[in-house]
């Protein structure tokens, strides 16, 4: 049994289609290459740092190092050394170095989800740059080794928070009393009713202040005239021929006076001397007792009407006493 | 003695069918041994298997591009949206374009290309050498002094071949791009981040087992059908069965590479 032979249906421009295609293919396949090539930094000047660290859990060769969250280099290759420290060395583009200055700090860090990162942090841009080859510690901060403790801080925290914001807390309550107060505050008697409680009291307080002023304004008034009282005794007792004035010469009087009367007592004590001394020569002594009486009543007559006229004078003690020796 | 019979003929059918299944696997690699040192020597390259191998790719490969290109556009745009949205979902996000890169570029674009092909030229070549045989086709064209091996299938096997490099090629790259715009949206200012997460994936190892893989696929689209379409007996009624035949064997060797391919990539 014999197959008729089949032609091939004609094609147009068989060649120039599958030329095409296999340049697209080629094209795709190149182009691809190249790129995965210029990915990896192939094309690109690197300078070479290393890091050394005490662990490299999570390190890996092509990770990147962040610099502000944005990657700046890779791992190229991973050793240890002799004293068992981890040399990570890292291709840095020469491009982007200027981001390394010989102050950054390089860190490991791990987290809970998701690979570990390597971050570098420059806080002074004004360093000098990090020279190629340079050998920096890579410190590692581990999240996971302080979530426990971590942990039972949160719980302690939330618990005080609970605490404060429960219903009965006094921290509600005193937000519950703010809320009343400052709704009194705005309302007809403001301030004054919020710190009084309610408003018949906020009332009666802004009637005392009223009568305190009416007050204020009679005592005004009072004090005024006293002014003037004052000042008219202050005329009578301190004033040319004041009371103040004649009490003066009246003292000076008396001073006299006194000064008279003690005289004549010293004489009457000589005198009683003599009496008791001479008993026997009572006749010479008899006329100079009566003299001495004469002169004993002079004094005497003379305090009196002293006395009387300074109870005439001073206008303040009714029942003066001058008590004689 | 008697009672033994069944048994032994069972052994006897069941060895037969072993040693069948053998001398199929045996076929099936000394045809593609035969292949690859076919395709590497220029001998095999006239204007002759040039012809076919030009129809070989316009067959397989032209007439289907654009159409197969969109589908693949389509199913690597909604993947690409899934993967993405759920690594947003649990936080992950930074993660979402190497997964998808390696989920589309490394394993599903190639696997699906060369289903396709399979799908597509794998049966229709079996089918073709099928009755190429059965008609003694080849018996007529060997008598004319001429090799059909090299005159008829490898140039098949090469076209093949190319047909699932290509598309894999413009497929892997419609991927790529898709997976970028939907990832940063449409801007080009994170294209370093791309190239970062790019080389992160493809490291040399990565590349050579993606190159190997899709070579490995695109022979196999062509050499197992081929291989089996020759081995069956020359009967109209085997025709069918050698066709299934080669797709089942087809389908187990591209899964078996994928398989190996993800063994060496990851174990």
């Amino acid at each position: 049994m014999e197959r008729a032979p089949v032609r091939a249906p004609l094609i147009k421009n068989l060649e120039f289609k599958v030329g095409l295609l296999l340049v697209l293919t080629l094209t795709l396949a190149v182009a691809f290459i190249g790129y995965t090539l210029y990915a990896r930094g192939v094309f690109e000047r690197t300078q070479k740092l290393t890091l050394i660290a005490d662990n490299a859990d999570g390190v890996s060769i092509g990770m990147a190092i962040g610099f502000s969250g944005f990657p700046i280099g890779q791992v190229k290759r991973m050793a240890l050394t002799d004293q068992g420290k981890v040399r990570i060395e890292m291709a840095i583009p020469v491009k982007d170095a200027r981001w390394l200055r010989t102050s950054s700090v390089f860190t490991l860090e791990k987290s809970m989800v998701g690979a570990a990162k390597i971050k570098a942090f420059s806080t002074n841009l004004k360093d000098p740059l990090l020279a190629d080859n340079a050998e920096r510690p890579l410190y590692t901060g581990d999240a996971a080794q302080e979530i426990p403790e971590l942990m039972a801080k949160v719980r302690d925290v939330l618990s005080n928070l609970q605490n404060l914001t429960d219903q009965q807390s006094s921290l509600s309550q005193t937000m519950v009393n703010l809320r009343t107060v400052s709704d009194r505050m705005a309302g007809r008697y403001g301030v004054v009713g919020g710190i009084l409680g309610d408003d018949q009291n906020a009332r009666k307080v802004i009637e005392a202040i009223d009568r305190a002023n009416t007050l204020l304004a009679s005592l005004n008034g009072v004090s005024l005239k006293v002014d003037t009282v004052l000042t008219k005794t202050d005329q009578r007792l301190h004033g040319q021929g004041g009371i103040m004035d004649e009490t003066q010469k009246a003292v000076v009087q008396i001073n006299a006076i006194l000064t008279d009367a003690r005289e004549s007592l010293k004489k009457a004590d000589a005198i009683l001397k003599n009496t008791q001394g001479i008993s026997s020569d009572i006749k010479g002594a008899t006329t100079d007792i009566a003299s001495l009486r004469a002169q004993v009543d002079d004094s005497l007559a003379k305090v009196n009407r002293m006395i009387d006229e300074i109870n005439r004078k001073w206008p303040f003690s009714h029942k003066a006493e001058v008590k004689l020796p | 003695m008697q009672r033994m019979d069944p048994i032994i003929a069972a052994l006897t059918q069941r060895g037969a069918a072993l040693l069948n299944w053998l001398r199929g696997w045996r076929a099936v690699f000394r045809f593609a041994a035969v292949a690859i040192v076919e395709s590497l020597s220029p001998r095999t390259y006239n204007s002759a298997t040039r012809s076919v191998v030009l129809k070989q790719i316009y067959f397989t490969a032209w007439q289907i591009l654009p159409r197969f290109a969109l589908f693949a556009a389509l199913l690597s745009y909604v993947l690409i949206q899934i993967v993405v949205d759920t690594a947003r979902d649990f936080g992950l996000a930074d993660y979402a374009l190497e997964a998808v890169i390696r989920l589309l570029v490394l394993e599903v674009l190639p696997l699906m290309t060369a289903l396709f092909v399979a799908l597509r030229s794998g049966a229709a070549t079996g089918t073709e050498v099928v009755l190429m045989n059965i008609h003694n086709e080849i018996l007529a064209i060997e008598a004319s002094g001429v090799d059909p091996g090299r005159f008829e299938f490898i140039p098949r096997v090469i076209g093949g071949a190319i047909s699932v490099l290509a598309l894999t090629a413009v497929t892997s790259s419609l991927a790529l791009l898709i997976a970028y715009f939907v990832v940063y949206g449409l801007q080009y200012w994170n294209l370093p981040d791309f190239a970062r997460v790019v080389a992160r994936i493809f490291d040399l190892p990565a590349l050579a087992i993606l190159w190997v893989k899709v070579l490995a696929f695109g022979l196999a689209v062509t050499v197992i059908p081929i291989a089996e379409a020759l081995a069956a007996p020359k009967k109209l009624f085997f025709a069918p069965i050698a066709v299934l035949r080669g797709m089942v064997r087809l389908f187990f060797v591209l899964m078996l590479i994928e398989v190996l391919s993800l063994a060496l990539k990851y174990i």
